[in-house]
Formats: structure tokens, C-alpha cells, sequence
């Protein structure tokens, strides 16, 4: 006989646990810090490229940069761009934050082009945690989480030391079960 | 020669020659340039040494490289060490593989032999490749390595999902074969247009000189000629766009004959099987639990003639090569079947159905409407008249194009649907999936929409303006059925 008996398709969907009631942690206040000053740093170059042909032909006299002095237009543009990329990093900024439920994590991100992504522990292929100098000085870690076929890649930026040494934690138990 | 693989061996001696002529292949390949701007210049009776010498150069490489090569079966991985100057020792692990594949190209037949070659789950150039050995041993290695590689992840049957009694039946039942006649269908409807443009973009190419010349031409003579010169032109533009039809269409039928030669298929338990190819024939083996995502696509032609083609595709690195399997011209019957085989829970009643927000519509008009804003920057009257044309034929495909678009979710399985004229159907299973993300713009999220992303090993498929309740219902009967299937999933 083929009958073969199935889970109900009939479920009520609200009674699976929720993704959008879990809260979300936040990650550490220095990281904002650090993605200002990277913004700030950012700015100053491309500030410093756009004006350069300017002050050449302003201050150095070099006739031939005389074509290529129209300063504000470089600059106007930049200044929409860097008021986009601060609004991202300052409004968005509240919004990045982790969630660890029992059998997946969710990291959500971004103000202008926000993305709530959930890996499950079970798909995690390895972990990888990295620190640059700058974040090593702060005491800042980015734990880096690779699934297979790296689609689902899930990259937590700005934890503090021990809070990524916990959550690795967490991830490597979670992994092996 | 023994057929066992416990001990370290070497390939059939006659592979010798096929890794020399890769050697050379490859050679060629990397220094063509050279090549063709050595025939340009003045050519010496002596340059012609260089081919032998290349040619024993090639095959000193090859024999060193034949006998440097060693494979064989441990209790748990397939073992390969390689190498002449960097000696290398590949090993990998069953769990690890993909598929297996067997090919055989126009030297393979000559000798009787056939290349192995094995696909992993890592980035690209992590493949392996064995060249030559001979049909029964590949056989044999193949069947073994299926065996042990189906084996790996299966733990216990107790889902109710996949006691599917399809599923008992120990034989191979056959699926799709094709014979001159269906090659000739499958040619025919290939995308001759793609295959045009390709062909034109080469025309180009080639005669970029061409136009400086023609321009002088046209200067130097009187100007009550040039206007018959323009006409001939203009006719000729016709037969040139007939000529172009033509090329495109000889171009499909060859790379269908070519690539879907006398292509067989079948479905047993636990895979699929499936063997096609002219020149370089190739075998694949691929087991049902390494499919992660498989691609229905057809257009209006094939749905007319009642076929569809279907890509199946396994884990892999985005951006790597990776196995590509396509089955063309899969009739309804067939696809019934491998859906049966593959996703079983698709006969049962969907537990989601869901189309896109109302507003995709708006967006798919506004975009296509683009072309009958530009005509009207110029107001005149055959500029309007073509406007509102092009308006209503876009109103039309739009209503089409938006009713397209539809997410389906079964118990175990996601089916994304879109395309009217250009249909594309993908399956994948959520005991599979890596991750899933809701993504928007601030715009969107103010409307309560968004788009949910499936992430899966073989590559990501997006289900775009989604209504915001609607996505987070789905996510998280995604993430609960993922859950669920967990531990028998653990390795891909």
C-alpha cells in the first residue's frame, strides 16, 4: 500500500517560534567609533584627491592644471555620497545587532539597505574570528561564519573580546551536536 | 591488472598520451598570441623545429608526470598524490563528494579508455581529474565512491518526508533519451537571438577598420550614385539578417549535437544517472541528497513543443566551475518522475502560496515603459503612434509577467516561479538551505516589503517585494522545517 502518512500541511503557522520577537544584542559602541574614523579618514583622501588639481593651479601656478580646477563639482558630489554613507553608519548603526536562538543565530544590519540574514548552527562549515591592528588596539573582533557555498557567509563585525570568545563558544558547541 | 584500489597505482600506460596532448593543449592555449605573431612575420623553414621539439618536450613532461601519479582508497577518502616539482597529496574525504563523472573525449574513445573525474564540495581547481583508465575499473571506482558517498549523511529513515514508496523500487526506471529527431527540436529552440547577438558582437569585432574605409569610399564618389549605393546597402542589411539567422541556427543545432549526443538517462533509488556527449562523452552520477537546487527553464517555443530544460545543481564555491548538469527536453511526464524521486512532499498540498506585492507590477511598467518615454521626447506622429503601441504591448506583458511570480512552499520544498515568455521554475529543499535573509531598502520597509533571500550551497535564489508578514511567516516555517531535518543533515 502507498499510503504513507505526512505531517500535517495544515499547521498554523503562528505557533512556530518567531524570528521578529527575538532582541537583538548589540555590538560594541567602540566599533561605531571605528567606522567613523574610517569614514572621516575616507573623506579627508577623496577631499584631498578632488582639490588637488585646484590647489596645484591656484598656489603652484601649474597653467596645465587650469582645466582641471573646477573644484566644486568633484566635491558637491562626494559631499551626497559622504552624507548617504554617515546617515547609513550613524542611523544604522543602532540598528546592527545579533541574535542567538537555540539552534541559529540572526544578524541584522544596515538603514538604507537593511538585510536581517539567519544561519542555522547545523550549516556552519568553520568559523573564523580576525582582528586588524586598529581593532586589536580597541579590543575588537569580527567573527566570520562560512556555510557551504558560501552564499550564507555571515560576517559579525565589532565584538568585544570576550563576548566573540562566547559566542564562538556557543557556535562550536552548537556545530558539533 | 587488478581492479582493487588499495594500493597505490598508476593510471593505464596510454594516458601518457592524453596528459601530453593536455600538455600541449594547454601550451597552445597560453602562448597562441606568440604563436599567430610569429605566422605573420617572415617564416623560416627551421621555425617548424620547434613543433617536434615541443611536442618531445611535452611528452618528457607527460611520461614524468604519468609515473609521479598515484591514486587509491584508504577506509575513508580517495588518495591522489601528483606533482613533478610541487609534489601534492589530494585527499578526499567520501563525505566530500560531490559527484563523479565519467568522460570520455575523442582520445579516450580511441583507446578504450575514460577519465574519472570527481567533484568536491571546495572551491574550484579542488576537483580531480583521473585521465585514463580503463572502462570496467572506472565503472567500478564509480559505483564504489556512489556507494560511499550516499551512504555518508543518510543516519535514519523516521522522516515521514522521504519514506516515499517510489523510493523502494530497487531498478532503474529511465527518463529522458534522446534520438536525432529530439536533438534537432532542442536545437531548434535554443536562444537563436542570444546566439545572433554573440555572432554580431564577433562581426563587429572584426571589422572595426572597416568603417574609416568606407567612409573614403563614400566620399569619393558623385552623390547621385550614393544614394543607389545606400539602397544596395539597405538591401543587402536583409539577406545579411537572414544570413545571421542561419549562422545562429547552425551554431545551436551544432553545440546541441555536440554536448546532448545519444543523452541517456535514469532514476534508481538513491540518483541519477546520465550519459551524453559526441566528442567528449560524459557520464554523471549524481545522488539525490548532493542536489541542492534544480532549475526548470523553458521558453514559449519548448512549452509548445512540451519540453523543458532542467540544470541541476550541487554545492559549490560561487564563482567556481563546479558540476554543471543540464537534461533538455524533459517532458511533463519526466519531470513528474524526478520530482517524485527528488521532492516528494510537492504532490501534497502547498503550505504557502504567495505572490509579490502589487507595487512589482508598478515597477516591471514603469521599467518597460522606458523605451516609449524616449520616442516621445521627439513628438511626432510616428513616434507617438509607436509609443502608445509599445505601451499597450507592455501593459499586456506586464499583467503576464507580474502573474508569473509566485512562491510556493511545501513541506520540505520551496518552488520560485517567475517569467512569462522565459518561464524559470527552481526547487529547493529546506533541509538544505545554509541561511535565509530578509533584505530591503528604507523605502521598501516603509511599505512593508521586501525581498527574502534563500540561501543555499549552490548559490542563492531571491523572491523579490514580498509582503513583510507574509516573508516572516515563511522564514520562520523555513527555519523550523530546517531545524527539524537537522541532524540528518549535518554534512552536505
Amino acid at each position: 500500500m502507498d499510503i504513507t502518512p505526512v505531517a500535517n500541511p495544515a499547521l498554523d503557522p503562528v505557533q512556530f517560534p518567531r524570528l521578529e520577537e527575538v532582541e537583538y544584542l548589540p555590538v560594541s559602541t567602540k566599533y561605531r567609533g571605528m567606522r567613523l574614523a574610517l569614514w572621516g579618514g575616507v573623506q579627508l583622501l577623496v577631499l584631498a584627491i578632488c582639490l588637488t588639481p585646484y590647489l596645484i593651479y591656484k598656489f603652484g601656478g601649474e597653467e596645465s592644471m587650469a582645466t582641471m580646477s573646477a573644484w566644486y563639482w568633484p566635491v558637491g558630489i562626494q559631499a551626497v555620497f559622504s552624507l548617504l554613507w554617515f546617515l547609513e553608519e550613524w542611523k544604522g548603526f543602532p540598528r546592527r545587532g545579533y541574535a542567538v536562538r537555540e539552534r541559529d543565530i540572526t544578524y541584522r544590519t544596515g538603514w538604507l539597505f537593511r538585510s536581517t540574514t539567519t544561519v542555522p548552527f547545523g550549516m556552519i562549515q568553520h568559523s573564523e574570528l580576525s582582528q586588524g591592528p586598529v581593532s586589536r588596539k580597541l579590543g575588537l573582533n569580527h567573527l566570520k561564519l562560512f556555510t557551504a557555498g558560501g552564499s550564507g557567509n555571515l560576517r559579525i563585525a565589532g565584538l568585544e573580546d570576550d563576548e566573540a570568545q562566547a559566542l564562538r563558544a556557543i557556535i562550536e558547541a552548537r556545530t558539533r551536536r | 591488472m587488478s581492479t582493487s584500489f588499495d594500493v597505490p597505482k598508476r593510471q593505464h600506460p596510454l594516458g601518457v598520451f592524453i596528459i601530453g596532448a593536455q600538455f600541449i593543449w594547454k601550451a597552445v592555449q597560453s602562448f597562441w598570441p606568440i604563436l599567430i605573431g610569429v605566422t605573420l612575420g617572415e617564416m623560416k623553414w627551421y621555425y617548424f623545429l620547434a613543433i617536434p621539439v615541443g611536442v618531445l618536450i611535452a611528452g618528457a613532461f607527460a611520461l614524468w608526470y604519468y609515473l609521479r601519479f598515484h591514486f587509491f582508497i584508504s577506509s575513508d577518502a580517495l588518495i591522489v598524490e601528483r606533482g613533478i616539482f610541487q609534489r601534492e597529496r589530494l585527499q578526499i574525504p567520501f563525505d566530500r563528494i560531490q559527484a563523479v563523472q565519467l568522460f570520455q573525449g575523442p582520445i579516450q574513445q580511441v583507446f578504450g579508455l575514460t577519465g574519472v573525474r570527481v567533484d568536491t564540495a571546495g572551491s574550484s581547481g579542488s576537483e580531480l581529474e583521473l585521465v585514463a583508465i580503463r572502462k570496467a575499473e572506472a565503472t567500478i571506482l564509480q559505483q564504489f565512491l556512489n556507494s560511499k558517498m550516499s551512504l555518508a549523511p543518510e543516519t535514519g529513515e523516521d522522516e515521514p518526508v522521504d519514506s516515499d514508496p517510489h523510493r523502494s523500487e530497487r531498478v532503474a526506471k529511465p527518463l529522458v533519451a534522446l534520438g536525432t529527431k529530439d536533438l534537432v527540436k532542442v536545437g531548434l529552440s535554443q536562444n537563436h537571438i542570444k546566439n545572433a547577438f554573440l555572432g554580431l558582437a564577433l562581426f563587429m569585432s572584426l571589422f572595426q577598420g572597416a568603417e574609416d574605409h568606407i567612409s573614403n569610399w563614400l566620399d569619393g564618389i558623385p552623390a547621385a550614385v550614393v544614394s543607389i549605393v545606400g539602397l544596395s546597402f539597405v538591401l543587402l542589411f536583409i539577406p545579411g539578417l537572414v544570413l545571421m539567422g542561419i549562422v545562429g541556427v547552425l551554431t545551436s543545432l551544432g553545440s546541441v549535437f555536440l554536448r546532448y549526443w545519444r543523452l541517456n538517462s535514469t532514476l534508481d533509488e538513491d540518483g541519477l544517472k546520465l550519459q551524453m556527449g559526441l566528442l567528449r562523452r560524459n557520464s554523471f552520477d549524481v545522488p539525490f541528497n548532493k542536489i541542492h537546487l534544480t532549475e526548470w527553464k523553458s521558453n514559449w517555443i519548448r512549452r509548445l513543443l512540451g519540453y523543458e530544460t532542467v540544470r541541476i545543481r550541487q554545492a559549490q564555491a560561487e564563482g567556481s566551475g563546479g558540476l554543471r548538469v543540464f537534461i533538455p527536453a524533459m517532458e511533463p511526464l519526466h519531470r513528474a518522475a524526478m520530482e517524485v524521486a527528488l521532492y516528494p512532499d510537492l504532490r501534497k498540498e502547498a503550505v504557502f502560496d504567495v505572490s509579490p506585492a502589487r507595487r512589482l507590477r508598478w515597477i516591471l511598467l514603469a521599467a518597460a515603459s522606458v523605451p516609449s518615454i524616449l520616442l516621445l521626447t521627439h513628438p511626432e506622429w510616428g513616434n507617438v503612434i509607436l509609443a502608445l503601441c509599445w505601451t499597450a504591448f507592455v501593459f499586456w506583458t506586464t499583467g503576464r509577467r507580474y502573474g508569473s511570480y509566485r512562491l510556493s512552499v511545501y513541506i520540505d520544498s520551496i518552488v520560485l516561479e517567475r517569467g512569462w515568455f522565459w518561464q524559470t521554475r527552481t526547487v529547493l529543499k529546506m533541509s538544505q538551505l545554509q541561511g535565509v535573509e530578509w533584505k530591503r531598502n528604507a523605502l521598501l520597509e516603509r511599505r512593508k516589503i521586501g525581498h527574502l533571500v534563500f540561501h543555499t550551497a549552490a548559490g542563492q535564489s531571491t523572491f523579490n517585494y514580498v509582503n513583510r508578514d507574509q516573508a516572516a511567516k515563511i522564514r520562520d516555517f523555513a527555519l523550523n522545517q530546517l531545524h527539524a531535518a537537522q541532524p540528518k543533515n549535518q554534512s552536505i
